[in-house]
């Protein structure tokens, strides 16, 4: 089959039957080197012979392109002359450093003769053959040609000229094109022609693809899973009070969980408009756990440590049962940051508030939210949380790591209740979600769902679920 | 979690049951149990378990469980002739004590137990210290609680010569911990015989006199610390498990010298709570007899009576945990097993709901995927020196240099990321959308999450132009026709820059970045940069609606 510039070439060939790579080159607009390739390959196909041959040409030296702008010298003086005799004096002024030339060749021509120190015409113009052939080389007879050499002002240089003659039609059919055009498809054109085969086995060139963040996805999913269990979702700032994430939750302010070195502290004090709440609490803790509740300690401000501070908000506005919400969101604690800790991480936090809510209700929640993350054997096991009476802690069996403790739960404790008037029984939860997430994207180092190297996040594998 | 090592022959053999059944009945106490070697395993004791800090305690409602025993441990207790004289002691003013005789106790599990309860209770004895002597070589029957001045010299624990308080405080490691804690005004609490010798000064060292041994079976404990209540526990506690290994439970004399009146300790402190039977169904959801519920909670070690329809519970003193009724009622969860509790059928009826900004962010994150940029997730946490701004949250009590501020723009948390990806592929196309916190003087707390989205383009060429009409195609699909207005700031080249204009509200920046802000960052490219504000946008759309 054809290219389509070997194509041009024999076409092209068709109506002359011989031409030289120059003019091919020339005619159809390729580089000469790039003919000369072309015309091998139909050398060997059988479409062409060729015959290379050595070839004189002829340049135009400095002077010959001056001359060729200006005029040879001699034909300057007659026509100035213009059938006049001048003084060799005043015309040696006129030609300057031309006037010797000029004298001579005219002389030697016979078109002036000297007498008396004046030039006398012999004829009223003239142009020189050789001042004609300097604009067309190619046309040049020998002989002028030969004076040129002597003039010195042509140089004679040497060329390989490759002559091609056409010895097999080209028909059209045979020629392959790389690329459809409109117009081809539209005329019907494209018939005439075949397409080229392209290497399709070779590997394409590299080619960003756009793509959600696996991790990222991985929550949007536990987001959805939730909303099919009737949940509704809410979330509030990373900014806390201690009130919201561990005073309302009936955490002592002297619990070791509110030391300095379990959570981070921000500079600044909350304010809460709730009088009657703020009350509650400290009534509470006072009863209970026996130490002066303070005011000022309550207000400090922290990076939430658990989303359970957002549940808390939501019983802060002694919702109406029954209730079924949750939030997913970051928390924060201080840690060694390695493989398999972060001092960031996610937790999905739960509640439900209703009349009849049980414990066995409780864990049929938890069962159900876990089954449809994929975790279809979990057992219980009893737990200490603060806030909730009972407690639980569920554990899930991962295929890699065996059974692994995935959520903390209970029931919330009637303090916490009763201090916002909630008269229901209410269950909660939260779940740690990156060491799900890691299981479920075969993940080892969990600072890999945070990478930060393109190359990795681009060749991600995309989960279908 | 409090971890305790133990050794497992000796656990095994004081309750005559297997290893893997030993498990299971921890399991269901809210305990973990690991090999450490041959002989030794760590038990994990949830922080409300006090009584399970020690074998003894772990026995006695191991026996419950088994049924080999139910109901309150029933100890020998007498009186004796020592008496406690606590004075005005300002930095921790309360003090009790007790004595145990004949109690057999692994003298490496007894102090083991003993910061277990300094660690959990004591607060890492703020609240509580404890002092355990060997009753043995204490000389007088009256020891008083005071303060002495840190001129008072005795030989500390596993010393060899006199030293004085202060000399304590400078040089051994127990008075740099815990120094700080009791001493002011020049003066040190302390426990000393009638005689004045020391016996520990709490709540840093006791004195090597009444050192322990293995063969000490009788002993003198005092507690001291900052809260009654806590105090009186951990006595309790105490004395419980050494009762548990045998011992006799003697009372000492409590006198205040301030008011002089009299009481005795340990209080052994028993609280009746009265559980409703329809209240343990409402709260498990199961059916249960009164008599069920009162054999689990004799099965937890606790009495229980039923008079007249109301199920009585004696909480016995090493019980501390239980303040409630629903603390009785997780008792009787955890006798029957929460392993034996079906869960219930979950059944919705209702629809869930979004928070309508996350329905937002989806929208922007797929239209963001369409315009062909690659979505990165990076930490909230950022090194306040790559901020941008002086307007964000600083960590008071950072874990590292690297993460102790908020990130209040995710500009610079694209830039971080850029600048380490300077040898992939180009060109680079990345977004991001999450949170960031800012000021906001309306809100409770005075800060506030704002959702933003954040685009980048860095390449070995790239304007102003190659961000603008991808943010401005996706703003239009979601039905925004927005407007740009110039914006000098020092994050962008003046003169190509842009604040993003909807309804005269600005939703968003726009713009080249500065090269003094490239190479502060370490990036060698050009990049472009845009910012929109989700939250803003949710608000627009939410109102459109």
């Amino acid at each position: 089959m054809l290219s389509e510039n070997e194509a041009k070439i024999l076409f092209f060939l068709r109506d002359l039957k011989r031409a030289t790579s120059l003019e091919i080159a020339t005619k159809i607009g390729i580089p000469e080197s790039s003919v000369l390739s072309l015309i091998e390959l139909l050398r060997e196909k059988g479409y062409v012979k060729t015959e290379i041959k050595s070839e004189k040409y002829y340049i135009l030296t400095e002077e010959g392109r001056k001359r060729k702008e200006s005029g040879l010298p001699e034909d300057i003086l007659i026509n100035t002359l213009n059938g006049q005799e001048k003084d060799l004096n005043e015309i040696k002024n006129i030609l300057d450093e031309d006037f010797n030339i000029a004298i001579s060749w005219a002389r030697r021509k016979g078109l002036i003769e000297i007498k008396e120190g004046k030039v006398i015409p012999k004829v009223k113009t003239y142009t020189s053959p050789e001042y004609l052939a300097l604009s067309n080389l190619e046309k040049a007879d020998t002989n002028t040609i030969n004076l040129l050499k002597k003039r010195g002002l042509i140089e004679e240089k040497e060329r390989k000229v490759v002559n091609i003659e056409l010895i097999k039609e080209p028909k059209e059919f045979e020629v392959g094109i790389s690329n459809l055009n409109r117009e081809m498809i539209v005329s019907g054109e494209w018939k005439k022609y075949k397409l080229r085969k392209y290497n399709v086995e070779a590997f394409p060139p590299y080619y960003t693809i756009s793509k959600k963040h696996y991790f990222k996805e991985f929550l949007e999913k536990v987001k959805d899973i939730m909303i099919s269990l009737g949940f509704k979702e809410i979330n509030t700032g990373y900014i806390e009070m201690e009130f919201y994430n561990f005073d309302l939750l009936f955490q002592p302010q002297d619990h070791p969980a509110r030391e300095i070195h379990d959570s981070f502290s921000v500079e600044g004090l909350g304010k809460i408009e709730d009088k009657e709440l703020l009350n509650n609490v400290k009534e509470i803790h006072e009863k209970f756990w026996k130490y002066e509740w303070k005011q000022d300690i309550t207000l400090r401000l922290m990076l939430r440590s658990q989303t359970t501070a957002t549940t808390a908000r939501l019983l802060a506005s002694r919702p109406k049962a029954p209730q079924k919400v949750f939030t997913l969101g970051k928390v924060f604690r201080p840690d060694a940051i390695d493989a398999t800790h972060l001092i960031e991480f996610h937790q999905l936090d739960g509640v439900v508030i209703d009349d009849n809510f049980t414990f066995r209700d409780l864990l049929g929640v938890l069962k159900e939210i876990f089954y449809r993350l994929g975790i279809k054997e979990i057992k219980f096991k009893p737990a200490y949380f603060p806030f909730t009476e009972p407690s639980v802690e569920v554990y899930g069996y991962l295929e890699k790591l065996g059974w692994v403790e995935m959520c903390g739960a209970g029931l919330l404790r009637p303090e916490i209740l009763s201090s916002v008037g909630i008269h229901s029984m209410a269950g909660a939860w939260g779940i740690g979600i990156e060491r799900l997430a890691m299981s479920f994207l075969n993940i080892s180092d969990i600072r890999l769902l945070y990478s930060n190297n393109i190359e990795y996040i681009r060749d991600v594998k995309v989960k279908i679920e | 979690m409090v971890t305790i090592i133990l050794n497992k022959y000796k656990l095994l053999d004081k309750i005559r049951i297997g290893q893997q059944k030993l498990e299971d009945l921890l399991f269901n106490l809210k305990s973990e149990v690991k090999p450490i070697d041959e002989s030794n395993i760590e038990i994990e004791i949830n922080a409300d378990r006090l009584d399970l800090l020690s074998s003894d305690g772990i026995a006695r409602a191991i026996k419950g469980l088994l049924e080999k025993e139910l109901g309150e441990a029933k100890y020998n207790v007498i009186d004796t002739e020592y008496t406690l004289i606590v004075d005005h002691v300002r930095t921790r003013p309360y003090a009790l004590a007790a004595v145990v005789y004949n109690a057999k106790i692994d003298l490496e599990e007894l102090i083991q137990f003993q910061e277990k309860l300094h660690g959990t209770i004591g607060r890492k004895r703020k609240k509580v210290a404890i002092g355990i002597h060997d009753l043995r070589k204490v000389d007088t029957k009256t020891i008083e609680y005071k303060e002495v001045p840190l001129s008072y010299k005795f030989i500390p624990l596993y010393g060899n010569k006199e030293l004085t308080i202060s000399e304590i405080l400078d040089k051994t490691e127990q008075g740099k911990l815990y120094g700080n804690i009791s001493i002011a005004n020049g003066v040190s609490p302390a426990i000393v015989q009638e005689n004045g010798e020391v016996l520990s000064i709490p709540p840093i060292i006791n004195s090597n006199k009444t050192k322990l041994d293995e063969s000490t079976e009788d002993f003198f404990i005092d507690v001291t610390g900052t809260s009654f209540e806590a105090v009186a526990q951990t006595l309790d506690i105490i004395v419980s498990n050494l009762a548990e290994a045998g011992g006799t439970i003697g009372r000492v004399k409590v006198l205040k010298s301030t008011n002089s009146s009299q009481s005795s300790s340990p209080l052994l402190i028993h609280k009746i709570q009265n559980v409703r039977e329809d209240y343990v169904k409402r709260v498990l959801g199961i059916k249960i007899s009164e008599e069920e519920i009162c054999k689990h909670i004799m099965r937890m070690r606790m009495n229980c009576d039923i008079e007249n329809g109301v199920i009585r519970v004696t909480v016995p003193q090493y019980r501390v945990d239980i303040l409630n009724e629903i603390d009785v009622v997780e008792d009787i969860a955890m006798s029957i097993g929460y392993n034996n509790l079906e869960p219930n059928k979950y059944i919705s009826i209702n629809y869930g709901s979004y928070d309508y900004i996350t329905l937002v962010e989806r929208k922007i994150r797929e239209l963001g995927i369409g315009a062909g940029f690659v979505e990165i997730f990076n930490f909230v946490l950022i090194k306040d020196r790559k901020l941008l701004s002086n307007e964000y949250v600083k960590i008071l009590n950072p874990i590292t240099e690297e993460y102790n501020a908020v990130r209040d723009s995710l500009i610079p948390v694209i830039l971080d990321f850029l600048s380490k990806n300077q040898h992939a592929k180009f060109p680079i196309r990345v977004f991001e959308t999450g949170d960031v916190v800012i000021y906001d003087s309306s809100t409770d707390t005075g800060f506030r999450n704002d959702k933003r989205a954040t685009y980048a383009i860095m390449d070995n060429e790239v304007s102003y132009e190659d961000i603008q009409a991808p943010i401005h195609y996706i703003l239009k699909s979601l039905g925004l026709e927005v407007t740009y207005k110039e914006e000098n700031n020092n994050i962008f080249i003046e003169g190509r820059s842009a604040s993003i204009v909807y309804e005269n509200e600005k939703m968003g920046i726009i713009g080249e970045v500065n090269p003094d802000i490239l190479i502060k960052f370490g990036i060698e490219y050009p990049t472009v940069i845009a910012e929109l504000c989700i939250s803003q946008i949710a608000k627009k759309l939410h109102n459109q609606r």
